[in-house]
């Protein structure tokens, strides 16, 4: 019998007792007890009923639910790439000891700490029609104003525009943690090598940090799937719900509607869909990596 | 350690007493937005303006007068039921709700709300003292839910600035109106060539409660019954598309500005971006607050205001609805309470005349024949609205989560983004899958 089972007892239990009493309380009891509400028809103030499948086959043949996702699929696709990317280059570009750099990096990391009502309220200044910032700068150049947040197309770009600002920072101080803990004599032998500043990046820099990398696409995935405030306050959905994000759906749902088993019905198809694109990230990751 | 418990016991003892002599708070939620620094402290409530201004002047006055009764305020964003249904369903309810009469059938059927009728004989308010349209508006199974305040619609209100300059007044002061479509866009047009700006200012952007508001009062005009069933609606009808195919030529005619939410067509109306705005009742005292004062486009009192007119040959309707004040159920539990919920009550009953000056139609009927009432301007050219407002009926259930629908299908239609067949039918489809699963 291994030395660590004999000597284990159920005393031990006692230290991770908290955080299990915690977690079990906060995370599995609530998705578990949303796994039973989808399977009910129950509204805010009513008992439960069982209905089985039902609630999602609703949802599933909602020509609404099939547009959020739609939205929230492409919210994603730009919105994931367009964060790693400008995260990593702003980490490259910060990446220094000068007072500048920190000031920067900083000043790029404030937006992170702002609240989604803050963001939104500066976003829309910038966006609205008549005084805001572009439609003033559209008037003064002669183009014909855009209805950034009314218009089918333009306003899940505005909601996007005004996501990957908030959201920029952690990226980026991800990567800069991940960019300092490269060791210095890799890019000593590089530089004796007479190598390229491309290819020191693209055969030094990028390798070593392929693991934060991955890292930060599957946070921001998880993160970027749950979008909900920014499209609420900036557009409410619209129009004709062309920025309607799936969270969205839920809430409207469960708290317009007070169908809570129909929503909680979407809240699980939204935590597949999450597991399955975060888990499909993860393997093209590794896979890369193995190869 | 003698003089530690000693003086644990006295403070003890003064809490409880302190407790005792505590005052009675009421949890009032509200929505009419927020405006404490400019009505913070104000008890004058004859000097506050507007929704937000009269109705934190109101509270205020009650808590001077009535110095053992504190009423916390908490102002949510508009309508705020989504905030109540949590609170309602996790059990943390306010004492006091502002609500529409349109949503109370929602939460009275679900047993959610106190009846209020022995509250208010208790303080003397007779429920015949109440409009047939405020009575009517919060009387569900024969027992009153809320207390009545007001009723409200759509309104036209009118640039008269602008109207000069277009040369649509008449010889007596008064503005040229539509009485038919043809009109509307004949005067739409004279408008726009005189004056470079839309004859209309429209809420088209992030809302859908305007896009509802017009689609049935035009559903009204041509005597619609399109909820002749309250639990399914008809939309699939030559009426429903004949009113979204005018709603959709003003904005493709240039009649209309576009893309602006409430607080930009609110204050593009007083920038002067456009004619007459079709927004509600509740304007009506800050427009002509405005209108005489200096540096906007109603200045000079340039400001009047009428029902929508008439465009189809049915009859002269608008839709209407009111807001009254509702207890959920529970907060009547407290002796105390309940009397300091029914003095404010009562305090709000017998100061309609003073919410009324915000532009809304009295719940109280008595408030009509005040002089002070009769006085304000512009109440005669909207008198009719008293007859001519109408609302959905009673029994539709979530009438919010239907004008939300709407609102977004319509828009869809008006916007281009869909037809005006295809946007009817799923609106209809959306809104009958909703009431089918209540």
């Amino acid at each position: 019998m291994a030395e660590s089972y004999r000597r284990s007892s159920w005393k031990n239990m006692l230290f991770v007792a908290p955080y299990l009493t915690a977690f079990v309380t906060l995370l599995v009891f609530p998705l578990l007890w949303g796994m039973w509400l989808s399977l009910n028809k129950v509204d805010l103030f009513s008992g439960a009923k069982f209905v089985g499948l039902k609630n999602y086959a609703r949802v599933l043949a909602d020509p609404v639910f099939a547009q959020a996702v739609k939205n929230t699929a492409l919210f994603v696709a730009v919105s994931v790439p367009s964060l790693v990317a400008l995260g990593l280059f702003l980490a490259l570009a910060l990446n220094k000891t000068t007072r500048g750099s920190a000031f920067l990096r900083g000043l790029f990391f404030s937006s992170s700490i702002l609240s989604v009502t803050i963001v939104t309220l500066i976003w829309r200044v910038v966006f609205i029609p008549g005084d805001g910032l572009l439609a003033v700068l559209f008037e003064a150049m002669g183009w014909t104003p855009i209805g950034f947040l009314s218009t089918k197309g333009w306003s899940l770009f505005s909601v996007g525009v005004a996501t990957v600002w908030w959201c920029l920072g952690l990226p980026m101080m991800l990567f800069l943690a991940a960019l300092q803990q490269i060791p210095a004599d890799l890019y000593e032998a590089a530089a004796l090598d007479n190598a390229s500043k491309w290819r020191v990046l693209t055969r030094v820099t990028l390798p070593s940090i392929r693991s934060t990398i991955m890292m930060v696409a599957v946070i921001q995935i998880v993160m970027q799937f749950q979008l909900f405030g920014q499209a609420q306050l900036m557009t409410n959905g619209g129009p004709a719900g062309s920025s309607r994000p799936i969270v969205m759906y839920i809430y409207e749902t469960s708290f317009v509607r007070w169908e809570i088993g129909m929503g909680a019905a979407a809240s699980e198809i939204l935590f597949a869909i999450i597991l399955v694109a975060a888990m499909v990230q993860y393997w093209l990751s590794t896979r890369k990596e193995e190869a | 350690m003698k003089r530690f418990l000693l003086g644990t016991a006295a403070g003890a003892a003064m809490s409880i007493a302190s407790a005792a002599m505590a005052d009675t708070t009421i949890e009032l939620q509200r929505f009419f937005g927020a405006c404490d620094a400019d009505y913070g402290t104000v008890t004058d409530v004859s000097a506050a303006v507007g929704e937000c201004g009269i109705i934190t002047a109101l509270v205020n006055k009650f808590e001077a007068d009535n110095p053992g009764i504190d009423v916390n305020v908490t102002t949510v964003e508009w309508p705020g039921y989504d905030q109540l249904n949590a609170q309602l369903a996790s059990g943390a309810a306010p004492d006091v709700v502002s609500m529409h009469y349109s949503v109370i059938s929602d939460y009275q059927s679900r047993g959610l709300l106190e009846p209020l009728d022995g509250l208010l004989a208790g303080q003397g308010i007779d429920p015949a003292a109440f409009t047939d349209a405020g009575r009517g508006g919060v009387t569900k199974d024969g027992q009153m839910f809320g207390l009545p305040f007001d009723n409200w619609t759509m309104l036209f209100h009118v640039n008269t600035n602008l109207m000069a300059q277009a040369g649509l007044m008449n010889a007596d002061g008064t503005p040229m109106l539509p009485n038919s479509i043809d009109d509307l866009f004949a005067m739409g047009a004279k408008f726009k060539e005189a004056t470079g700006k839309p004859y209309l200012v429209q809420i088209l952007a992030n809302e859908t409660a305007a896009y509802a508001r017009v689609l049935y009062t035009l559903l009204q005009q041509q005597n619609s019954d399109f909820f002749a069933d309250p639990t399914a609606i008809k939309l699939n009808t030559p009426e429903a598309v004949a009113a979204v195919e005018l709603m959709k030529r003003i904005k493709d005619e240039g009649l209309s500005t576009e893309a602006m939410d409430y607080p930009a067509a609110v204050s593009g109306f007083t920038n002067g971006e456009g004619g007459i705005a079709i927004n509600g009742t509740w304007l009506i005292g800050s427009f002509e607050a405005q209108s005489h004062e200096d540096g906007n486009a109603l200045s000079g009192g340039g400001y009047t205001v009428y029902p929508i007119p008439q465009f189809f040959g049915g009859r002269d309707s608008t839709y209407a609805d009111g807001h009254g004040w509702v207890v959920p159920k529970g907060a009547l539990e407290d002796a105390e309470k309940a009397e300091a919920i029914g003095k404010l009550f009562k305090f709000l009953a017998d100061n309609d005349f003073q919410w009324a000056r915000t532009g809304h139609l009295p719940a109280v009927s008595a408030v009509f024949d005040m002089p002070e009432f009769q006085g304000l301007p512009h109440r005669a050219n909207i008198a009719e609205i008293a007859q001519t407002g109408t609302s959905l009926p009673a029994e539709v259930q979530r009438q919010f989560a239907i004008q939300d629908i709407i609102g977004e299908e319509v828009g869809s239609a008006v916007n281009g983004d869909k037809s005006v067949a295809e946007a009817l039918s799923s609106a209809e489809a959306r809104i009958n899958d909703l009431l089918a699963n209540l």
